[in-house]
């Protein structure tokens, strides 16, 4: 029994995790695109509901059952919250809660992955997404509960009957008033057809297909109208039967990708090719030509000093040699005058700041634990750590509110090294931090994110693979934690780890591509984590064992393999397509949320109305128009 | 008696970032020291054989990030631990100060059966250091008012008291697992033995 929220008693009949909510009214914007948990209740009055709670609503309530509970003792101050904190919700009332009366139809689409609601006005009350599996188990549940017939125009549409609306009662009366079953032609003129012609004759179809599967006995029927009837019927059976099980398509759990390609690493950027993209003032005029070398094969060792500084963004790809010339004496300035700060700190300012004192201590103890198996950073007393802990230090100045996390002395480690400038360290450092912030927030939301995404990429490519993952207590995908935190730093000799960052900095060939890495390597190991039948801790460990195994350049070859699979599956979903940052397609008026305006149709049967709604229009964050990803990525880049 | 069946023991490292968490759990389970143990990122275990009373156990020895924004993922590890291993660092008061909250966000996240007799043990690590800033006495007195948590004081660079300290902690696991059983058996008892436990092996700067 889950909590019920003022003192109402209510069963989960049914309920179903890692469900996205895909579109939703306008009240619940703030959580479209979130994952949570689908649930069919029932409440004392008999009142049944469609439930759904994003992930981290009851993190107060429930803390046993959230694996990623953010826990108050622990966080005693909030310093870099992502701005994705939910508001602190504990009432079901603030789920997104639907009446079953409300519900008029329901729709089935995209290989029983989503599933729309509709108010029965043509409007949709909202649309989620399975992350893992389908729909099936929800809507055979559903079935159970409603009575459903399948829509004529739409095998997908299933509309419910409802065996106590007044309305269907008075149109069960005309029917019978205008001897409808003798008539068949009446059917479809009946009511306001000019003005809602798709609900009204899905509307009198259904109830001609619920009248006769109800009580055909009571109905008089001509031969010739039983024959059109029937016909219908064979048709819907016919029709949902094709592809299906019962109503609707099951979907092959065989991942059925396109073959993988294979797609060798290319040559490494050399001199001769990047002196010739530059012009005579030294501006870089084809930089998305470059990245895609370097995404190909990375930069020859003695070129990457200059080069990670255009991809780290403190060089503008098209400045002149006059404009870094002045970019690096401006630079130099803001760098030590910010140096300047800490520096001249006394003892008291200290004592009385505790913030900045704990991320002095942090600095500290991390710096000296930092790769001291590399020569740049051995032994005792070695001036370079002075420079790490230096720069690190300057960005605690530089971004506060982020501070110094542990992990973040791994990232600068490599690039101090190769930079061998405090300055030219500390502002691609600043760079590569403007990526991989929210791998530090304060609340971790931006590490469980991609830890999620992850998830569910892993599930489109490979089904088995995710369902024995969660089926071994690993769907949390934590073992990836390190990977993902300071982007296999920690896996990788530093030469590796270099080759590795420069091509994922080049933004090629999608958004969040280092998670198809994570894919391709799991897809490496999946013989192991199946063959062996590992769990939760036999997962860790081969994973974290594979520290130093890993073969950087077969990987990225594969990841890119993984990629083009993808892009060119048949079953390609708008949620993949949104994580990979390709173009999102609205190709069924059902699934369009652009076109739809949003119906406020939320249930609220507490008539105590006590909690305004928390989120406001104000604060959408994800919106149709921010999907339109400018970045498009054809194939003939390759 | 419970079945001879092989045990194993879960036991989770927790403490302020920097306490020597890794070095320990190295110590015991490997008798390495190094001076080159990265920050912990995510979580790790080692596993080590060992007979308590005559029986044999593994010891499933987890170690986890020490910055306290890390610990909002712990939930997935501290699930089905036998025992939980506090540590500070005897030379840095901030370390001990923290070990209240590290015990409550143990018994929160890991929620166990029976908070009030869930068996911790308290590790004052890196005494071969000075200055020294958190006396034995102190440690003590904590323990105390914790319902009498074991207290070792233990240097992983040195080895002092680190074998004793995790074979003290494996009892106390096993205690723990035992006392589940034996409420199921019905056999009360032996719950009792668990809160008696003398911190004995505690070395000389104990007491």
């Amino acid at each position: 029994m889950s909590e019920s929220s003022e003192g109402e008693d209510v069963r989960e009949l049914f309920v179903q995790d890692g469900v996205l909510l895909f579109s939703a009214t306008a009240s619940f914007i703030n959580f479209v695109k979130s994952v949570g948990t689908l649930m069919i209740t029932e409440y004392v009055d008999n009142r049944r509901f469609v439930e759904w709670k994003p992930i981290d609503v009851t993190v107060d309530s429930d803390i046993q059952d959230q694996e990623w509970a953010v826990v108050n003792t622990v966080e005693r101050r909030v310093r870099t919250l992502s701005g994705n904190v939910l508001p602190e919700h504990k009432n079901r009332s603030k789920y997104l809660r639907i009446n079953f009366e409300e519900i008029k139809s329901f729709r089935i689409s995209d290989k029983s992955r989503r599933l729309t609601f509709n108010d029965g006005k043509t409007e949709q009350i909202c649309t989620y997404l399975f992350q893992h599996g389908n729909c099936e188990h929800l809507v055979g549940f559903l079935k159970t509960l409603v009575k459903t017939v399948p829509s004529r125009r739409d095998k997908h549409l299933f509309i419910i009957l409802n065996m106590n609306d007044p309305e269907r009662e008075r149109i069960d009366k005309s029917f019978a008033e205008l001897n409808v079953c003798n008539d068949s032609n009446y059917v479809w003129n009946i009511w306001n057809f000019q003005e809602r012609p798709v609900v009204t004759t899905l509307e009198a179809f259904a109830k001609i297909t619920d009248l006769v599967y109800r009580v055909p006995q009571h109905r008089e029927m001509d031969d010739d109208v039983k024959e059109i009837l029937n016909k219908s019927i064979t048709e819907y059976q016919h029709t949902s039967t094709t592809l299906s099980n019962g109503e609707y398509e099951v979907i092959d759990c065989v991942s059925d990708l396109p073959n993988r390609r294979d797609f060798p690493r290319g040559r490494a950027l050399c001199s001769e090719q990047w002196n010739g993209v530059q012009d005579q003032e030294g501006r870089i005029e084809d930089s998305e030509c470059l990245k895609l070398i370097i995404f190909q094969g990375g930069i020859v060792p003695s070129l990457r000093q200059e080069v990670w500084k255009y991809l780290l963004d403190y060089y503008p790809w098209n400045s002149t040699h006059s404009d870094r010339q002045k970019l690096i004496l401006q630079k130099s300035d803001e760098y030590f005058s910010m140096k300047l700060q800490w520096k001249t700190m006394t003892k008291t300012q200290e004592d009385n700041f505790t913030d900045y004192k704990e991320r002095k201590t942090q600095i500290e103890k991390d710096v000296t634990r930092t790769d001291r198996t590399i020569d740049f950073y051995a032994g005792d007393n070695n001036p370079n750590l002075q420079v790490l802990n230096d720069i690190l230090m300057t960005y605690v100045m530089y971004n506060f509110d982020l501070g110094y996390v542990q992990g973040m002395s791994d990232l600068l480690s490599p690039i101090l090294h190769l930079m061998q400038s405090e300055v030219d360290a500390f502002w691609c450092f600043v760079g590569f931090m403007n990526q991989l912030s929210a791998n530090f927030d304060a609340d971790q939301v931006g590490m469980k994110e991609q830890l999620s995404n992850l998830h569910t990429l892993l599930a489109f490519i490979d089904p088995e693979l995710a369902t024995y993952l969660d089926n071994h207590d690993s769907g949390n995908m934590f073992f990836c934690f390190r990977w993902l935190l300071v982007w296999f730093k920690r896996e990788l000799s530093e030469e590796d780890c270099m080759s590795f960052w420069e091509v994922m900095w080049t933004g090629f060939p999608c958004e969040n591509f280092h998670l198809l890495v994570c894919c391709a390597i799991l897809d490496q190991e999946k013989q192991s984590i199946i063959g062996n039948n590992y769990g939760f801790t036999e997962i860790l460990k081969h994973i974290n064992e594979l520290s130093g195994q890993l073969n950087i350049e077969k990987i990225l070859n594969d990841a890119q393999g993984i990629f083009y699979q993808i892009k060119e599956s048949d079953r390609l979903t708008d949620v993949i397509r949104v994580l990979l940052g390709l173009p999102v397609l609205y190709n069924s008026s059902l699934d369009n949320h652009e076109t739809s305006p949003f119906v406020i149709s939320i249930e609220t049967s507490n008539e105590s109305s006590n909690h305004p709604p928390e989120c406001s229009v104000d604060d959408v964050r994800i919106s149709p128009e921010e999907i339109q990803f400018e970045k498009s990525i054809s194939s003939n880049f390759i | 008696m419970a079945s001879r069946k092989k045990v194993l023991l879960k036991v989770i490292i927790l403490g302020d970032s920097s306490v020597g968490k890794t070095s320990l759990m190295n110590q015991y389970v490997n008798r390495k020291f190094s001076n080159q143990y990265k920050a912990t990122i995510g979580a790790d275990f080692l596993t080590k054989e060992v007979t308590v009373d005559d029986r044999s156990v593994t010891m499933q020895i987890w170690d986890t990030a020490g910055q306290e924004r890390f610990q909002s993922l712990g939930v997935a590890f501290y699930r089905g631990a036998d025992c939980c291993v506090l540590v500070f660092d005897v030379t840095a008061p901030n370390t001990f100060k923290s070990l209240d909250s590290w015990r409550d966000e143990f018994l929160v996240q890991a929620s166990p059966r029976e908070p009030e007799n869930f068996p911790f043990v308290l590790l004052g690590n890196k005494v071969d250091l000075e200055p020294r800033s958190i006396s034995s006495k102190r440690a003590q007195q904590w323990c105390q008012s914790k319902n009498n948590i074991p207290y070792f004081e233990t240097s992983a660079k040195e080895a002092i008291n680190v074998e004793q300290a995790f074979l003290a902690i494996a009892k106390n696991a096993l205690a723990q697992q035992n006392s589940a059983v034996d409420l199921y058996n019905e056999f009360p008892d032996q719950i009792k033995l668990t809160n008696t436990q003398k911190p004995s092996n505690g070395g000389s700067s104990c007491c």
